[in-house]
């Protein structure tokens, strides 16, 4: 059986959970095993009948102490649930909920923990993942030297499951609802209080998997706006250069560069930057950079994966256009 | 208050290529110079505001050979008060479980009401030492700490941070684990006069007898089988057409390279 | 009146790794006042406070984390331009003096992470732009330029950013150009030469420096170089001064050199005018550390049409520094603080179309000053110029 725990926060199923059941499924496959999902929760059903027809088997465990995550509360019972009915791989988001109980909990169990893999490759005896190392430059093979096991799956690694995806077709899991007597002086060592935003003048550009970031090609201050709803309709942050700091549009915490920040997101969309040499040398190792340019000889090309001549003003609000189009 | 830092060499590969050695299975370590883990220096840095405000003590604690007494030192310099080094040829080929094992025994023997380290190591990537740790020493822990705040001697609050902007805030007993995003203040520099005096402080080194340690429960439980630079994209690829066409393109591959 | 305390130990370390000159101080005050950073009002860098602090230990001796930091913004401001030592009445090198605190902080990592970097990038892969040391002459290979041979007579190095950088390549592609209009014989330097480490050296990090110039030298050595023609006066004074002590015996010219020889020599004529009024702008590590004042200028007054203008005061041995030596070029200071906005204002006020330059550094920052603040000036390398009128 491959076990996968259903992460959700505020009444919302996280899409992790369905990538991972994307990634359950391709294992199961090969080795003809179940997927089972378990679900902590003070409601269970609504988030059972999200997942019932991805799964052969689904564990609920419902309390009103499981309202909002806890990893001290979590472990328990997850404890318990894993030693009972032995899955052969346990997954786990490799989120803020993921990182923060997955080790507490393959060291309870004494069970090896791969985290954060993009590719599982499982045979009877044998659990080889795929993972990086050193900031992305390299990737690594490793293998788990016993079974059962727990993998942590990077998020955006699969796609999400599919009603349509053939080898699912006419699951409907069933359902066993395990009750588990929370201790309530867990809450003494661990409680939680609340989800806070974290504060915006506090945005860290390097956390960042998109980044659009601007330059001065967007001419006047007012030209930001469309920039920076752009951003946030592809789920991105905006960045600038030192320009846009000096000229006071934006604060320096957005710049990008040796005297500002180094950023590494997935992608990077440079919009009317010409690639000034101290810019370059903080935004080069982006796994992907867009540049948008007037000026075809501009040095940002040189480090651009690809790029587009033209103006950035007439381009942005049609492109934004499209993805909303895209987003359906 | 009595904090533990760990801290752990890593060679700073932020600004470098990395290169796979002849065996596939580490990288090539030649030109890269050795540092504290980032997200360990921040961790440090708590540790150190900590102590400037609550009094108390920082002990450092780090796996490995001598040259990573350079990571101690400088850890001193910034004002901790004792760094102990844990070294056996039976940690250096172990994995995760090995040293957090390690770390745990020398740990043990200790007092403490919290250990601080870094929330993810910039060479590994595993993020998973810390609530290990708290795993084997039974005590609660905490991931991706962006703020801490300590409410008495036996309570702290505390910021996680989680996806899209959202953190997590809760209470959390001590002793306690807590791992140490980055960002969340801004590590000092050692001073001369604290680098001068570094060297008089207590640093002491512990191998696996010293330490107790059954070889046979260190055992690595996972085994890396090879590395490889993953493939590259080839160089600037121009996106012509209409305005109307380009657009077209661009969206379909930021919706590919963005997941969205 | 509170008693003065000296911190023995932190006197000495300094004084040991090469701070003895604070001991000539008198505390004039020269310095302070010929330091460019006391022309850039933001900024208020006291440097003789530097000597007479080395004499009490006072340098980094509080525990106080926002002191600390603030000492070590002050300790990196310094670009060692040597301004100060050139009219210091005592002969006191700020510039050495710097140096030595550097070098003990720079072991502890208790520099600007810019810097940090820097000397990263180039320990592991032998630029400051942390690009692939086998990526350093491509620049070379589109223009069919050898390699260096012994039959040849000068080796060429464009100094890292001329090499790698998309914006500066012209600098080495014009200098190719010149030099093959003379039949020059010359090829570019094997790409196992690094970064002559000029910049990182004056930042503190001697033991890279160390390793690297070593193994700058043995390469040459093995590659049978005898004269060697380099772009940037950085590397330049590093070969010229500092790497023969490490047993490097080779000749090195500044491109501005050949060409002016090259025209003395009659091998090189500019015949295409130039209808542009230009103001040279001297290199503090070309000019007032290495005396190289006439060359460029007589370069620049060979091009017909061409009309040489000078700064106002600031000229020759009183130029003004653009802010990027010792690590200045990465710290890359906020709007406000920039020595380069100061400069080239001076230029615009000489009334030139073009700001000549003769160092990559000097291009970099003017270039940004100009194109921040939106200024009608051009700025050229020298050899820019001259490959546009032959």
């Amino acid at each position: 059986m491959i076990a996968v725990l259903i992460e959700h926060r505020e009444a919302q199923i996280k899409d992790i959970s369905f990538e991972m059941l994307t990634l359950a499924h391709q294992i199961a496959n090969t080795q003809k095993q179940e997927v089972s999902c378990i679900i902590l929760s003070d409601k269970c059903q609504p988030f059972a009948d999200a997942v019932k027809n991805y799964c052969h088997n689904i564990i609920c465990v419902e309390n009103d102490l499981l309202n909002n995550f806890n990893n001290q509360i979590y472990l328990p019972i997850l404890e318990k649930i894993i030693t009972e009915t032995k899955p052969t791989l346990t997954m786990i988001g490799h989120t803020g909920f993921g990182t923060d109980l997955a080790p507490y909990l393959s060291t309870k169990l004494s069970m090896p923990l791969l985290t954060d893999i993009f590719d599982v490759e499982l045979s009877p005896d044998r659990l080889l993942i795929r993972r990086q190392m050193y900031g992305g430059k390299i990737t690594a093979e490793i293998i788990s030297k016993k079974l059962p096991a727990m993998v942590t799956v990077r998020t955006g690694s699969f796609e999400k499951i599919l009603t349509s995806s053939s080898a699912i077709k006419g699951l409907n899991a069933n359902i066993t609802n395990v009750s588990f007597d929370i201790d309530q002086s867990i809450l003494e060592k661990s409680k939680f209080l609340e989800y806070g935003e974290v504060p915006t003048t506090g945005i860290d550009i390097t956390k960042s998997d998109v980044l659009v970031a601007v330059g001065r090609g967007i001419k006047e201050q007012k030209n930001l706006a469309v920039i920076e709803k752009f951003a946030e309709d592809i789920g991105g942050t905006l960045a600038c250069t030192r320009p846009i700091i000096d000229a006071g549009w934006l604060p320096k915490d957005r710049q990008v560069g040796s005297s500002g920040k180094t950023v590494k997101p997935k992608v990077y969309i440079a919009l009317g930057i010409s690639g000034a040499f101290q810019h370059i040398s903080g935004m080069k190792s982006a796994e992907t950079i867009i540049a948008v340019n007037k000026d075809a000889e501009a040095p940002i090309f040189s480090v651009a994966h690809f790029g587009v001549v033209g103006d950035l003003l007439k381009i942005v609000p049609m492109l934004a256009n499209r993805i909303k189009e895209l987003k359906g | 208050m009595d904090i533990i830092v760990c801290l752990k060499m890593v060679p700073d590969t932020s600004e470098t290529e990395v290169r796979v050695d002849s065996t596939g299975k580490n990288i090539l370590k030649v030109r890269l110079i050795n540092t504290t883990n980032e997200a360990d220096n921040y961790a440090l840095e708590t540790a150190l505001l900590l102590k400037e405000k609550h009094g108390g003590t920082v002990t450092l604690i780090s796996l490995g050979a001598q040259n990573v007494d350079e990571v101690l030192k400088m850890g001193l310099a910034k004002g901790a008060d004792r760094a102990i080094r844990l070294t056996d040829g039976l940690f250096e080929t172990g994995d995760a479980w090995t040293r957090t094992y390690a770390l745990y025994q020398a740990i043990s023997k200790n007092k403490f009401d919290l250990i601080l380290t870094g929330c993810i190591a910039s060479d590994d990537g595993n993020s998973q030492i810390g609530p290990s740790l708290a795993a084997l020493l039974n005590i609660p822990s905490a991931a991706y700490v962006t703020k801490v705040e300590m409410l008495d001697n036996t309570k702290a609050k505390i910021d996680r941070e989680l996806e899209g902007g959202i953190l997590e805030r809760k209470e959390i007993s001590l002793p306690a684990v807590l791992t140490i995003q980055t960002g969340i203040n801004t590590p000092r520099y050692p001073s001369i006069i604290g680098i001068k005096r570094a060297g008089s402080k207590p640093l002491d080194v512990f191998d696996a007898a010293k330490l107790n340690i059954d070889p046979k429960i260190i055992e690595s439980l996972t085994e890396l089988q090879q590395m490889y630079n993953p493939k590259v994209e080839a160089k600037a690829q121009f996106i012509s057409g209409s305005d109307d066409e380009i657009s077209e393109k661009l969206a379909t591959l930021i919706r590919e390279k963005a997941g969205l | 009146m509170g008693i003065i305390t000296i911190t023995k130990e932190i006197r000495d370390a300094i004084i040991e790794l090469g701070g003895t000159d604070a001991y000539k101080c008198y505390q004039c005050g020269m310095c302070t006042a010929l330091c460019p950073w006391f022309q850039v009002e933001k900024v208020s860098f006291l440097v003789n406070r530097i000597p007479h602090n080395v004499k009490l230990g006072n340098v980094m001796a509080s525990e106080d984390k926002k002191v600390i930091e603030k000492e070590v913004e002050e300790l990196f401001r310094c670009v060692g331009c040597d301004n100060c030592l050139e009219y210091c009445p005592r002969g006191v090198n700020i510039g050495d003096i710097v140096r030595a605190i550097r070098r003990i902080l720079i072991d502890y990592e208790a520099l600007p992470k810019t810097l940090k970097d820097i000397t990263t990038k180039i320990y592991s892969s032998g630029n400051p732009q942390g690009d692939s040391a086998d990526k350093r002459n491509n620049w070379a290979k589109k223009l069919n330029v050898p390699l260096y041979s012994p039959e040849l007579e000068y080796a060429y190095f464009p100094c890292c950013i001329p090499a790698y950088d998309a914006q500066v390549k012209r600098v080495a592609e014009s200098t190719t150009k010149i030099l093959k209009a003379t039949n020059s014989l010359f090829g570019v330097v094997k790409d196992d030469v690094w970064c002559c480490c000029e910049a990182i050296r004056n930042f503190g990090a001697e033991k890279i420096f160390q390793e690297i110039a070593k193994n700058n030298i043995s390469a040459l050595d093995k590659a049978k170089v005898k004269k060697m023609i380099v772009t940037s006066p950085h590397c330049y004074t590093t070969y010229k001064n500092e790497y023969p002590e490490l047993g490097s015996t080779i000749e090195i010219i500044h491109t501005t050199q050949i060409f002016a020889q090259l025209i003395t020599n009659r091998k090189l004529k500019p015949t295409k005018p130039v209808v542009k009024k230009v103001v040279y702008h001297d290199p503090c590590t070309l000019g007032r550390q290495n005396n190289i004042y006439d060359e460029p200028r007589s370069v620049l007054k060979s091009i017909p049409g061409l009309e040489l203008v000078e700064f106002e005061n600031f000229n020759r041995k009183d130029s003004m520094c653009c802010g990027a030596g010792s690590g200045g070029l990465w710290l890359d200071w906020q709007k406000g603080e920039r020595m380069s906005d100061i400069r080239v204002k001076q230029a615009v006020d000489t009334g030139a179309d073009i700001l000549a330059v003769a160092c990559p550094y000097c291009l970099i920052m003017f270039e940004d000053s100009v194109k921040t603040m939106n200024l009608n000036l051009e700025v050229k390398d020298i050899s820019e110029i001259l490959a546009e009128s032959i």
